[in-house]
């Protein structure tokens, strides 16, 4: 028999042949074949996109085949936009990822099946469960614009932004449904989506019914525990240091202290367990559309307790080809219903804070039996009980989405290299968030309590038709695509303002409706199978720019040799492939947060932002900010690559240099004060260069029957520059905590974006810092805001992936590296926390991170803008471990069985101070207390039928 | 179709202009807009603001005018030295990247940007178009003077702290650098709009609550006068005198008690008599981060938690704001009893060695959320408290100054006034002819007027900001005040304004 390696269903229709010979024969419906050979014989087993078998006849009667899936093949099809082509005929950067080269491990949304794999290509996940991630293809092509790169799942592009209530656009799709990733990064690859592809793009393909029948089960679990805490002071340190030191020169009121002991991490953080099930059936529907049904359940808790997520997937996918295929239809449609219980992540700066000498319940609280500070029934100024906050507060979100596409496919009967395809995609979330405080929370307000709902609404709708013509004339095969694209996102939303509040009022907003269209060509040409061209152009017009700005075009162009096919390196025993690739294009940018700067507008005030006029209330009027001449952004892409494979593609992959420059930034900057509504407007200004290296490796370091072990290493180098800024200003960024409206950051021409902008802290002969002490860099003996400068910055210099398969019999066992080299971390939890001064907190008593003992400082504000808490946090991580074992043919029904183990978040290498290197949030390079990665020990069972 | 990229706003508070002003309401609604300019920050709530580059409740009109005029003088401390741009203000080492100062440059200008809109928009041409009924129309003119008034203010505070503004009237475009204007054409500019509005404003105190009348504009008036030696070397006292004589002929009186000025009902309490322009502060509809509510909140004492008796939360913000050595020496002696004396001392020490020991330094209890009445404002944050830009008492005491440098008018009538003040504060002592001198009036004006945003302008006119002849705690970030450079005595233009316009130039010194 012979069977299909990875999921051991019978291959019918593979040719089997005694080598050297034209004796042979083909498998028949149930993998089955009989062949009559002599001693000495090979058989040789072949079939269409998997790798060729040799096996010696030594007289065996029956000879069992499993035959794998060539996945380094070079006829591969990659998916690229509006169609697909072969990796041999690509000529541009892509890269194709499918589901045998995921990511293993805890895998909770469909980013992270990418993690680490895709060089120029990184993904940062919060620890917070469901959560979204910040995806980064080369780093990013914009300042203030947005950097997260087109994402389209079966050719609907979708939106970045999510409603409140979801833990974000990709927390919906079940990471099982999926069959396929292709990322574009280089222009000549993406000018294809014009105005959205400036960071590049994801293409997901999700998986398709097939004509056979067969069932797959996944179960796993996961056990999460956090490994590492931010070192405060135990409750009998903190005593003694509140009697031994001295504030301002007065000692601390000890009658603060209380008799307790209490750990006010261990408190808030909990162990958690987490479980997925996916059920898929693939098969026949009336014996005639290929049908694919999943439904997935995931359930994560979070580590802060009472956060938590839900979701429940259904999935369906009809396949039918009708009229001898002419016409292939194929329909995805999808449920998501998201389930949250969000927990406020701010607990964790109040677990930190709080007094460890209190006890977390105090009978005689009037507040719910939680301890608080408070004089009687009066509430204390200073941190409140960080528990009774997350447990007096239960805020929801439900959010329920249907998504999905119906893409009709038409090769014309009388003119076959004609084809029609149309893509109709629709893309709904419904999100109601449920905010319930209880009555009893700390509080001296009159309003006591917090009766809140949310209900959101955003749509997408896509509808895309495009002519695709391909025609061979001798040496040369052409194909031509052109088409129509059209898109329409809305969003809306409404709050009931807190219902105990008679002076909360509800609220109703919408969105200007943001319309994409676009009209598109290609031309591919290959002359003789070895040259080839690809040119490509799109015009696109976003609703975000006035009439006069409105469209953009998009050309480009790429040019790729196949030197491999050329006679002097046919025969080569060394380089089995090798090709040279050039490409060129422009692509655009066009998200903003407002949609319709543009335009001549009036904004009135909210209920609590109006005006009076004698005795009357009058909802004032205040003319909006405006930019008629906002225009595309543009970034312009050179890149050469080239794709190698040496010793039977043993060894493969490739090598690219690029150059990105974008101009026309889309760049908040101030504008001539009195002349708009605002003084800082978005213009186009400013330009940045990206410079790149990319490296991939993917070795067959051992390729046998039984024993297989696959390495796959990839390198970025990247440098970021700021080559032009509006008027050559500097802008601040990176707003931080400790103090109102502190900034760390800073855009300036000749440094990389968001380059941190800090004090030189000076140290005495000891080598200690002293404390507000800080360099006259200037020499104008005043040390004031034109003593900063420019240290680091948050983006890594080096990017680093290492993955490996090993498959040894039946074991299977997988690991994940990842690194990042040169990238700097503002700790903002020391800077703004590790102050003795801070062991006053108000009326009471605060902790304060022990790592206040290596500076002795006393005031915040002397010292948070020193260089000081500036880190390196180069680092390495093996993200995941996981280890199988496959029991096969177990019974008719049941093909087989994988039990696996793993665990996700193995271990951290670094020297960064603080709690994890990768920090999350809206400006990078700040760490200021993010939601903890638990390291989690996993177990699953896989089940084919 | 490519039509749908034509979009409109779909959010209900939005409006395109053309669509708005199809509503005859909408006239005054943009004129409360500018009004509003000076109390809000953005139309969503006391977060959001329409400019960048500072904290949005702290770009609150009142609040950076404070932080200029008062917070850089002798009078007050800010204790969270982290919330940027405090510390160089209180300890004069601001530079052109000070976020304060941008926010007070940028928020003027939006009012100066607002009310060319408005003049824009109002024109006859296009009320013509817009057939716009008599009824309306005949309301136009005085809402016209009223944006002009607000115009001609925002460009004094301009001349005031940086002697500089980009200079754009409803004649120039949008998005164009507009041309600077220094002191002196700034001055000039500043007369003579506010002549040429003085038909078409409403008498004193005939306008609602809320709006500028004609009082307004000669108290502005007045101000420049007086101040006029300063801004273009003229002698301008006998116009000073002039122009307080009109407001005070406008039928305002003082308010029975000093403290009502500074109360939760300022705005219906006796104080109504003697505010000439306020800044409006409500706890539920005009929500703002502006001075009263930083006051009020902020000069809760860390020890005392004084909070609920001004009627906010016990602990207010934890001693945000006390006050330096040099004021509260002002009510030893004689002063002790008035009632202008808030100062709290108990457990206190008088000096601030340390800005961030809140425990240090006397505090005050002038401004509060309470009412005459014994109530308190409806909210326990953001105060009802109407913020007195102008008020009678600062025109007596303008009288009396400028008599005293050779305005003319009368100083039996000058005496008075000054009695009058002193009297109302149940001060018992009478002032004599022969103490009224010029030095008694700048620190009369410190206890009658302290926090109202008028420190470093008197400062400066009397020569005592910047040199070394008067030093206060912490003057040139010495606990003890040091001298200041002269070019100290004008801000410098925030580096981002500067930028984005070329035709201004950096003050000398920066």
């Amino acid at each position: 028999t012979v069977t299909e390696k990875s999921t051991a269903i019978p291959l019918p229709g593979v040719n089997v042949v005694i080598k050297n010979s034209t004796t042979g024969t083909s498998t028949d419906f149930d993998g089955q074949y009989q062949l009559q050979a002599k001693k000495g014989d090979v058989l040789v087993f072949s079939y269409v996109g998997y790798l060729p078998i040799e096996i010696p006849f030594t007289g065996q009667s029956t000879i069992n085949v499993e035959m794998a899936e060539d996945a380094a093949l070079l006829d591969e099809i990659v998916v690229i936009g509006y169609g697909s082509t072969t990796k041999k005929d690509a000529t541009g950067s892509v890269e194709a990822i499918t589901s045998e080269d995921f990511t293993r491990g805890n895998i909770v949304t469909p980013e992270n099946l990418l993690s680490g794999r895709i060089s120029g290509v990184s993904i940062n996940t919060s620890g917070a469960p469901g959560s979204g991630s910040q995806i980064r293809i080369r780093g990013g092509s914009s300042i203030n614009a947005s950097n997260d790169p087109l994402i389209i799942i079966d050719g609907l592009p979708i939106t970045n932004d999510s409603n409140r209530g979801s833990r974000g656009i990709l927390a919906s799709i079940n990471p099982n449904d999926i069959d396929s990733f292709s990322v574009l990064k280089d222009a000549s690859a993406t000018a294809i989506y014009g105005s959205r592809a400036a960071n590049g793009v994801i293409i997901i393909v999700t998986k398709k019914g097939k004509s056979t029948f067969s069932a797959t089960l996944d179960s796993q679990y996961s056990f999460g525990e956090l490994t590492d805490r931010i070192n405060v002071f135990s409750a009998n340190d903190f005593r003694s240091l509140v009697a031994s030191q001295p504030i301002n020169g007065s000692n601390l009121d000890e009658t603060l202290l209380g008799n307790a002991n209490t750990n006010w991490q261990d408190e808030i953080f909990r162990n958690t367990v987490s479980s997925q099930h996916n059920l898929s059936l693939q098969g026949s529907l009336f014996k005639a559309i290929p049908t694919r049904f999943s439904f997935g359940i995931t359930n994560q808790e979070g580590a802060i307790t009472t956060s938590e997520f839900e979701r429940r997937n259904l999935g369906l996918a009809l396949n039918p080809s009708l009229f001898d295929d002419h016409l292939k239809i194929n329909l995805n449609a999808n449920l998501s219903f998201e389930d949250n219980r969000f927990a406020d992540s701010g607990q964790i700066g109040a677990a930190l804070r709080y007094d460890p000498t209190q006890p977390v319940y105090d009978p005689t609280s009037p507040f719910g039996g939680f301890y608080q500070h408070r004089n009687g029934n009066t509430l204390l100024n200073g941190t409140t009980n960080p528990v009774a906050s997350l447990l007096q507060t239960n805020n929801q979100g439900d959010s329920n989405r249907a998504y999905g596409n119906l893409n009709l496919d038409y090769k014309f009967h009388f003119l076959p290299e004609l084809k029609a395809v149309l893509n109709i995609g629709y893309d709904e979330t419904e999100t109601k968030e449920i905010q319930r405080t209880s009555a009893l929370v700390a509080t001296n307000d009159d309003v006591r309590g917090n009766v809140f709902d949310r209900f959101e609404k955003r749509t997408n709708e896509l509808f895309d038709g495009y002519l695709n013509y391909s025609k061979e004339f001798n040496k040369v095969r052409s194909e031509f695509t052109a088409g129509y694209s059209y898109q329409k996102f809305t969003f809306k939303g409404n709050n009931t303002g807190n219902r105990l509040d008679p002076n909360s009022a509800p609220d109703t907003y919408a969105d200007p409706n943001v319309v994409l269209i676009g009209f598109f060509g290609r031309a591919n040409l290959t002359f003789a199978d070895k040259y080839l061209l690809t040119l490509t152009y799109r015009r696109d017009g976003s609703s975000r720019f006035s009439e006069e700005n409105r469209w953009g075009n998009f050309p480009a162009a790429a040019l790729a040799w196949n030197i491999s096919d050329e006679d002097f390196l046919k025969n080569s025993n060394v380089i089995s492939n090798l090709k040279l690739r050039a490409g060129y294009g422009i692509t655009g940018q066009q998200e903003v947060s407002q949609k319709d700067i543009f335009l001549n507008r009036y904004r009135g005030g909210n209920p609590n932002s109006q005006y009076q006029f004698g005795n009357t209330v009058i909802q004032s009027l205040i003319a909006s900010e405006i930019n008629p001449d906002l225009k595309w952004e543009e970034t312009t892409t050179f890149e050469f690559g080239v794709d190698y494979g040496l010793f039977d593609n043993k060894l493969s992959g490739s090598l690219n240099v690029f150059q990105k420059n974008s101009k026309d930034l889309l760049f908040e900057a101030s504008v001539a004060d009195g002349a708009n509504f605002s003084n800082n407007v978005i213009q186009n200004i400013g330009e940045l260069r990206i410079q790149g290296l990319e490296f991939s490796l993917n070795a067959d370091v051992v390729k046998q029957e039984d024993f297989n072990v696959n390495v796959n290493f990839n390198a970025t180098f990247l440098d970021r520059e700021i080559t032009d800024l509006a008027l050559g200003q500097d802008v601040r960024t990176g707003g931080i905590a400790g103090g109102t409206g502190n900034n760390i950051q800073m855009h300036r021409i000749g440094e990389a974006p968001n380059s941190f902008s800090v004090y030189k802290q000076l140290y005495d002969t000891a080598g200690n810092p002293i404390e507000g002490a800080y360099a006259d860099l200037n020499g104008d003996n005043v040390i004031n805001d034109d003593d900063r400068y420019i240290k680091e910055n948050p983006g890594a210099d080096v990017i680093l992936g290492f993955q490996s398969n090993i498959n040894y019999k039946n074991f299977d066992l997988s690991f994940n590296m990842r690194a990042n080299l040169g990238n700097y971390v503002y700790n903002n939890v020391n800077s703004s926390r590790a102050q003795l001064g801070q062991l006053q907190d108000n009326a009471v008593l605060g902790n304060v991170p022990t790592s206040v003992l290596n500076t002795n400082f006393q005031r915040t504000s002397d010292v948070i803008t020193s260089d000081l808490y500036l880190e390196d946090a180069s680092f390495l991580k093996m993200d995941n471990i996981t280890l199988g074992y496959t029991f096969n043919n177990i019974s008719k029904k049941l093909k087989s069985i994988r039990l696996w183990g793993g665990v996700q978040n193995v271990f951290v290498i670094t020297n960064y101070t603080g709690l994890d290197p990768e920090v999350t949030g809206t400006d990078p390079g700040i760490d200021n207390l993010i939601y903890p990665r638990p390291r989690t020990i996993l177990a699953g069972a896989n089940f084919k039928f | 179709c490519t039509d749908d990229l034509d979009i409109t706003p779909n959010d209900d508070q939005t409006t395109l202009s053309n669509d708005l002003y199809a509503n005859e309401g909408a006239y005054k609604q943009v004129l409360a807009g500018i009004y509003a300019n000076l109390a809000l920050t953005g139309t969503d709530g006391p977060e959001s603001s329409n400019l960048d580059g500072i904290d949005a409740g702290t770009s609150q009109f009142g609040r950076v005018l404070l932080y200029t005029q008062t917070l850089a003088a002798d009078q007050m401390i800010w204790s969270y030295e982290n919330d940027p741009g405090t510390r160089e203000i209180q300890r004069n080492i601001w530079t052109a990247q000070n976020p304060l100062l941008l926010g007070m440059f940028s928020r003027a200008h939006l009012s100066v940007a607002l009310a060319n809109d408005f003049l824009r928009e109002t024109t006859d041409a296009k009320l013509d178009s817009r057939n716009v009924s008599t009824a309306v129309r005949n309301q136009i003119p005085a809402y016209r003077a009223e944006a002009r008034l607000m115009r001609a203010m925002a460009y004094y505070y301009l001349m005031d702290l940086f002697g500089q503004a980009n200079f754009t009237t409803e004649n120039d475009a949008l998005n164009t650098q507009p041309i600077a204007y220094g002191r002196t054409e700034l001055f000039n500019f500043i007369e003579s709009e506010l002549l040429a509005i003085e038909a078409d404003l409403v008498d004193a105190k005939q306008n609602e609550y809320g709006r500028a009348d004609k009082a307004v504009a000669y108290m502005l008036l007045a101000k420049i006068y007086l101040n006029a030696e300063v801004y273009v070397n003229e002698n301008r006292y006998n116009d000073c005198v002039t122009y307080c004589e009109k407001v005070i002929s406008g039928g305002f009186t003082l308010a029975t008690n000093y403290l009502h000025n500074f109360m939760a009902d300022n705005n219906s309490n006796s104080a109504v008599n003697e505010i000439i322009f306020p800044i409006i502060s409500d706890g539920l509809t005009t929500q703002n981060y502006g001075p009263t509510t930083v006051m009020v909140n902020g000069s809760v004492g860390s020890i005392e938690q004084n909070g609920a008796e001004v009627g906010v939360t016990e602990g207010g913000w934890g001693g945000a704001l006390r006050v330096r050595k040099q004021f509260a020496q002002l009510f030893e002696g004689p002063f002790a009893d008035d009632d202008r004396n808030t100062i709290i001392s108990e457990g206190r020490s008088i000096d601030i060695n340390d800005i961030s020991d809140r425990d240090s330094g006397y505090i005050i209890q002038k401004y509060s959320n309470a009412t005459t009445t014994g109530s308190f404002g409806i909210d326990l944050t953001f105060v009802d408290t109407d913020f007195p830009l102008f008020r009678l008492a600062d025109v007596y005491l303008m009288y009396a100054e400028a008599h005293l440098r050779g305005g003319g008018g009368s100083a039996s009538t000058a005496l008075d006034y000054l009695n009058a003040l002193r009297i109302r504060a149940n001060n018992p002592a009478v002032l004599t002819a022969g103490e009224m001198t010029l030095d008694y009036i700048l620190d009369e004006r410190a206890r009658e007027l302290h926090w109202e945003a008028h420190r470093r302008q008197d400062l400066i006119r009397y020569g005592r900001f910047t040199g070394g002849n008067y030093n206060w705690a912490w003057k040139g970030n010495g606990s003890n005040g040091i001298s200041l450079a002269s070019h100290l005595n004008l801000y410098p233009i925030p580096t981002a304004s500067l930028a984005s316009n070329p035709n201004l130039t950096q003050n000398p010194g920066y």
